[in-house]
């Protein structure tokens, strides 16, 4: 079934899928939309789930976690200030083997005050050893909020994951989406409990950790975030055998065969930056993409792969980590060091929701190619834009 | 309802046991092993920061027999409301879900999300014990510290009166709501018990008295936590559709002032509060008698 649906519409729709049993959520722009469509699904009675209606972001991340600890399959959203909020429990929730599941629909973070998208909310999270995971558009949000679910659960993940996807240029605009079959989704998505809060079974939990047992833990946390990098390519092939699309796995490319310069960019930037490298190559040039879908863990074993016949990387980033530039650059400089002298050219742009259309990704691949031509080393970071 | 009516009715059985990291003559852990009585093992339990939260649990050995989680300060009753939400769906029906905080996790810090998980009623039980100071981190004055008393980062004397939590929680109406005190074991077990029988949002406010902060002996913490009841700054009630009843009416009625010069944390306090007090006290009698 063929939809008309916003990117928040679409998480909704995904989690009715994913047969969430507890939402706890509270509303923030722009994301509150997805509470709202959820509590209407119960409501309508079209799904079987229990809203908690907490009084802050702090609460629905602590609520969604005791919620999957009792053996609930637990969901939220938020964005930029609740996302900044709950930031303690995010790292309650990763150390704790938690398998949350919460859409983020980024938002700049203040000050100055701003409700409009970029990256910069869910950066700021990189070190919360939640899975993020980045969507271009209405249907990857839809598909890989379901895709999520079977990641975190899966017994060699058991991590919560975020599902990015950028206020109002997503969150509020339609797009057509198909609509899986329940079935199809039950038979994707099967529901296992491994509750922690068990009275037949119990454990205390988080109890005080002293130095000759935290760093262990934190490797096993550690290496189960790498094992999702893996996974996810195998769960999108299996979605991708069920529903018919298959996004990739944690980065994909476009046009890369003979690509010389390379755009690398995530989220809704993709699909403008897919629109570029046509509009490039019609004019001759050898550009091409690489889209990051998966952010943590970052794909660097696979990006170093696919950038290897690269003469030049472009990152394109909607974030800016203050003093070191943006986060995609800095992870593609970390990947390729030692492995290639491609140079890495790093945008910061889209900050605060300003506009970067085709126009602006074929200005930057032209002062990419002077640079190149010029034999100038690049910058670390350089401003787009202002 | 059934409740205990001695002592000797209460279970042997402890789901808070022996071998746990509390003092000796710690209030709190005293507060827990009575609770856990009429509690029973269909419990899960979530405690914030606090002493409790690392008493009972540390590396991977726990004195707890029912499951627990350490949970951060701002938020055991949030975290119990997602516990019970889950436990719902399941239809799962005979489990306490508690958040049990301290007067931080309780009146400061956890405030938050105990007014909201208060406002919606949530089907938890949430306990506060009560030391009156911020003992997990040295002592340092709360909301709930008393006025005048001395405390690591009020050296002269709490310059604010007492924050009336009771007063605060009777507010969000809930569907129980009793003090109690470790001195009276018997009264506390049976308010846990009528808790646990009852649905809806719970609040059990308990005064554990802690001896480091008091600066008392460590043999003396059950002693001033009944001579808090009998100088009748400490009174044990419950509230059921907003109606007080008074549970234990002390055999013995003692002067204020008697509470107050055996602990060290008061050295510093003047006549007319402790004229105040007791007149605070006097009235609280008076209303029990009429």
């Amino acid at each position: 079934m063929r939809l008309l649906l916003n990117g928040n519409e679409a998480a909704a729709h995904a989690a009715r899928l994913a047969r969430v049993e507890v939402l706890a959520s509270y509303p923030i722009t722009p994301a509150a939309p997805v509470m709202e469509k959820i509590t209407q699904f119960i409501a309508e009675g079209t799904m079987r789930c229990n809203f908690v209606r907490v009084e802050s972001d702090h609460s629905a991340m602590a609520a969604a976690l005791g919620a999957t600890m009792a053996g609930a399959r637990s969901f939220l959203i938020t964005n930029s200030q609740g996302l900044a909020y709950m930031s303690e429990v995010l790292y309650h929730t990763s150390g704790l083997r938690q398998p949350v599941v919460m859409a983020v629909v980024n938002r700049a973070l203040a000050a100055p005050h701003s409700r409009f998208p970029e990256h910069g909310d869910v950066v700021a999270q990189e070190t919360s050893g939640w899975i993020q995971i980045f969507c271009e558009n209405n249907q990857e949000v839809l598909d890989s909020i379901i895709q999520a679910f079977r990641l975190g659960e899966d017994e060699q993940v058991r991590l919560p994951v975020m599902v990015n996807y950028e206020g109002y240029i997503q969150s509020h605009t339609r797009e057509t989406v198909d609509m899986p079959e329940q079935e199809k989704i039950d038979a994707f998505l099967p529901l296992v409990r491994r509750p922690v809060l068990d009275v037949d079974n119990p454990l205390a939990v988080n109890t005080v950790t002293g130095p000759e047992l935290y760093m262990d833990y934190k490797y096993h946390q550690d290496a189960a975030l790498q094992r999702a990098g893996t996974l996810l390519g195998e769960i999108s092939e299996a979605y991708g055998a069920v529903t018919g699309r298959n996004w990739g796995g944690a980065v994909t490319g476009y046009r890369l065969e003979d690509a010389e310069v390379v755009l690398v960019t995530m989220g809704s930037l993709v699909s403008t930056a897919r629109i570029a490298v046509d509009a490039l190559r019609a004019a001759g040039e050898k550009a091409g993409l690489l889209k990051i879908r998966l952010f943590r863990p970052f794909p660097a074993e696979a990006v170093r792969e696919m950038l290897k016949p690269a003469r030049a990387v472009v990152a394109l980033d909607k974030n800016i980590v203050y003093g070191a530039g943006g986060a995609l650059g800095r992870e593609l400089r970390a990947a390729l060091y030692g492995f290639t002298n491609v140079p890495v050219y790093s945008y910061i742009l889209g900050l605060g929701g300003r506009d970067v259309g085709v126009e602006d990704l074929t200005a930057i691949y032209r002062q990419v190619n002077e640079g190149l031509a010029a034999g100038k080393f690049p910058a670390l970071y350089q401003w787009y834009g202002l | 309802m059934e409740v205990y009516k001695t002592l000797a009715e209460i279970p042997q059985d402890e789901l808070f046991t022996g071998g746990h990291g509390g003092c000796r003559g710690c209030g709190a852990a005293l507060a827990v092993r009575q609770a856990m009585k009429a509690l029973g093992p269909r419990t899960i339990i979530n405690i914030p920061a606090s002493c409790m939260a690392t008493i009972g649990g540390s590396g991977l050995t726990t004195a707890w027999m029912v499951p627990f989680y350490h949970s951060l300060f701002e938020c055991a009753p949030a975290v119990a409301s997602g516990i019970r939400a889950a436990l719902d769906i399941q239809g799962i029906k005979d489990v306490n879900v508690v958040s049990w905080a301290g007067d931080a996790g309780t009146a400061d810090i956890g405030f938050q999300a105990l007014t909201g998980a208060a406002e919606r009623q949530e089907n938890i039980i949430h306990v506060c014990y009560d030391n009156e100071t911020y003992m997990n981190t040295g002592g340092q004055a709360g909301s709930v510290t008393p006025y005048q008393a001395v405390t690591p980062d009020t050296p002269t004397g709490k310059p604010t009166p007492r924050k009336d939590m009771l007063a605060i929680m009777a507010a969000h109406r809930p569907a129980y709501l009793a003090t109690a005190s470790v001195a009276y074991p018997l009264d506390l077990i049976q308010k846990f018990q009528k808790a646990k029988a009852i649905q809806g949002f719970r609040y059990i406010h308990i005064l554990a008295p802690c001896f480091r902060g008091w600066g008392i002996r460590e043999d003396q913490t059950v002693q001033l936590a009944r001579m808090a009841v009998e100088c009748g700054l400490w009174q044990l009630y419950e509230e059921v559709d907003g109606r007080r009843r008074v549970t234990v009416i002390p055999e013995r009625r003692i002067p204020v002032r008697e509470y107050l010069k055996l602990q060290g944390r008061f050295k510093n306090i003047d006549e007319a509060t402790v004229a105040a007090l007791q007149a605070e006290a006097d009235r609280r009698f008076r209303e029990v008698q009429s």
